[in-house]
């Protein structure tokens, strides 16, 4: 007798998801955008959902927010969801080159266009946009400083961001591609530092025993910058040069007090703001009128114009 | 006979070979400069451990430490740095330093008084439960600076709560004070331990509840009290992280809970409960510590560096089983 009860229940709540699946959700009065990038808690994200975020609403449209934490299964939930509201388009930070590239597509298949920001995937076609930073370009500008400031010659130490990540692996890239050039400086330490202050932290106070002549670290992103400035300051090495990547405003801070020394500035708020702009056009006009990869500069900033950068973008 | 003692030390052999390649292989490894470095980030993980300890003797597992960590960094990190904002009031209240403290290790005893009650009164599973107060935490974390860091934490002297980056940088006698602190709470573990009822009964409880349950032993209790010592001890790291970075950001602390389990595990101590020592807990937290720092001062690569950790630490467990086995039959063979 239970059972049949509960099995009458199940039926009739399964009944209801179905008819709801059916006739689906009305779609909204004015269209929507969904706007999806890695974890808030890294202020550059941040940044990027939040311009994204006021940019759409400018132009009239519902907005949706979430991370997705660089999980490409919860991300590939996160593209179903948009596609169950009907979104008119997908703004998107994505988790993994190859890994979102089945939810990209399956986004396109349902009709809806996405416009990749901050990292690419390596796919051509199916996205409408992507428009990401020149991680390289920035990456040499950030060398080119750190060797003026070295004086061309000296120990260093590099701090490298997760490995996995692909931005990980461009920007070192540009380091050495413009550092290895020259015989008088000598790579004493590089380790991985996950982005991790608190890691780049513990990293830093250890390597500097094994070696205390070090003169200048370059870091993979800010955060490990950071973390390498308040290790050196607990050592009394106050004058070890660092220089740090992503012009994150606790950077700006630190450059404008005399921690880090310098950074490289990736346009977030621009870029966010450029992809909505781009999801507009495409909306209204079909057309972007750009081509499907572009490419925005990075920006160095230093004590002499710190003044001038805002949140990930100039003010 | 030998070989029993070998056993039991088997967690000192693992670090006493360590140290020794690692000094071989390293001039800069047995320096007194870098052995203080070297304990201090030990302290970290040894604090946590010791709190660990406690819960897994009692038969339980807490998941929580890592975020409590987080959370205690960026209530500290917030109260200091812009203070409380009462909002039908208008006003910013600052605290002082101790009080700021005072807080911050409240609210993670809190948590872990939390769990204690999930786990001891609604009997939820201790895996469970922290499991959730473990995402909690975190959110609540994140909730309260908004995903940012609270950067600048050295106050201000009007406000009077200057002095927090002490309790990171300090040093007393020339030791860092977070050195400190890994010895006070570690001596205050050891003691609890042994020489307390309570800490009797936390073995009763993990050996056998049951058993311990029927003898008197008012089981509820000592699980809730495990916990909350747990949730505070995970509050001080994260108010020692965040004082040596001047900085307290909401992710502080992922992944610490595993740390933690394996400096215990290490350390010989049984995750059924019931068996084990908080001494054991700190030298496993030393094996982790000493691998650590001393692979990146060899230069090898982070990816090496965690696949070394899990070897060792399935080494020490295997080790571990090696010797209950050896002890059953040498009880076995005393009996015949």
């Amino acid at each position: 007798m239970k059972l049949r009860i509960s099995a009458a229940l199940t039926a009739a709540l399964f009944a209801l998801m179905l008819s709801a699946c059916g006739s689906g959700p009305q779609p909204p009065a004015k269209k929507l955008i969904a706007v999806i990038t890695p974890s808030n808690d890294n202020p550059f994200f941040k940044a990027e959902a939040e311009t994204a975020t006021t940019r759409a609403r400018e132009l009239g449209y519902e907005v949706t927010v979430n991370s997705h934490d660089d999980d490409a299964h919860k991300q590939d939930q996160l593209i179903d969801v948009a596609i169950a509201n009907r979104a008119a388009a997908i703004i998107l930070d994505n988790a993994g080159a190859d890994a979102s590239v089945a939810a990209v597509s399956k986004a396109k298949a349902a009709g809806i266009p996405s416009f990749l920001i901050d990292r690419e995937i390596n796919s051509n076609g199916i996205a409408v946009s992507q428009i990401v930073s020149n991680n390289y370009q920035g990456a040499t500008l950030a060398a080119q400083e750190f060797l003026r400031l070295m004086g061309e010659k000296g120990d260093y130490v590099e701090l490298v961001g997760r490995e996995s990540d692909t931005n990980a692996g461009i920007r070192t890239r540009g380091f050495h591609d413009v550092l290895d050039k020259y015989d008088g400086l000598k790579l004493v330490s590089r380790q991985s530092a996950n982005w991790s202050q608190s890691e780049a932290f513990q990293k830093v106070e250890t390597i500097i025993q094994g070696n205390r002549n070090i003169k200048g670290i370059i870091a993979g992103n800010d955060t490990m910058a950071l973390g390498a400035v308040a290790a050196l300051k607990n050592a009394g090495l106050e004058s070890v040069i660092v220089v740090g990547f992503d012009g994150s405003p606790d950077a700006i801070a630190s450059i404008k007090s005399g921690g880090i020394k310098a950074t490289v500035l990736q346009p977030a708020a621009t870029i966010a703001r450029l992809a909505v702009d781009q999801a507009h056009k495409f909306l209204t006009t079909g057309s972007t009128g750009a081509p499907e990869k572009q490419s925005i500069d990075c920006e160095l900033v230093t004590p002499a114009n710190a003044g001038q950068f805002g949140l990930f973008g100039r003010k | 006979m030998i070989l029993d003692y070998l056993f039991r030390l088997r967690a000192l052999i693992v670090l006493a070979v360590l140290v020794i390649t690692f000094t071989a292989l390293s001039p800069a490894f047995l320096t007194a400069g870098n052995l203080t470095i070297l304990v201090k980030h030990v302290a970290i993980n040894a604090i946590l451990a010791v709190g660990m300890t406690f819960v897994i003797l009692s038969g339980g597992i807490d998941l929580s430490v890592g975020s409590i960590a987080g959370l205690s960094g960026i209530i500290a990190g917030g109260l200091i740095h812009s203070g409380l904002v009462l909002h039908p009031l208008g006003v910013i209240v600052y605290f002082h330093t101790w009080l700021v403290v005072a807080i911050a290790l409240a609210a993670g005893a809190a948590v872990g008084a939390a769990n204690g009650l999930l786990i001891s009164q609604l009997r939820v599973a201790p895996f469970i439960a922290t499991l959730g107060s473990m995402y909690v935490a975190r959110g609540a974390a994140l909730l309260t600076s908004n995903g940012a860091t609270f950067p600048n934490l050295s106050g201000s002297p009007e406000l009077g709560n200057t002095g927090f980056l002490l309790l990171g940088s300090g040093t007393y006698l020339g030791i860092p004070l977070p050195i400190w602190l890994m010895l006070a709470i570690a001596a205050a573990g050891v003691f609890v331990a042994v020489r307390t009822p309570f800490g009797r009964r936390i073995y009763a409880v993990g050996g056998n509840e049951k058993a311990a349950e029927l003898s008197g032993v008012r089981v509820a209790r000592i699980k809730f009290w495990a916990y909350v010592i747990s949730g505070a001890c995970a509050a001080l790291v994260g108010l020692v992280i965040a004082a040596q970075l001047g900085a307290a950001h909401p992710a502080t602390g992922e992944t610490f809970e595993l740390n933690a389990i394996a400096a215990v595990v290490l350390g010989g101590t049984s995750l059924m409960g019931g068996r084990g020592s908080v001494g054991g807990t700190i030298i496993g937290a030393f094996v982790i510590g000493v691998l650590a720092d001393g692979l990146i001062l060899l230069g090898v690569s982070e990816f090496w560096q965690i696949v070394i950790k899990g070897l060792v630490i399935v080494l020490a467990v295997i080790l571990d089983q090696m010797q209950q086995r050896y002890a059953l039959r040498a009880a076995a063979a005393l009996r015949r």
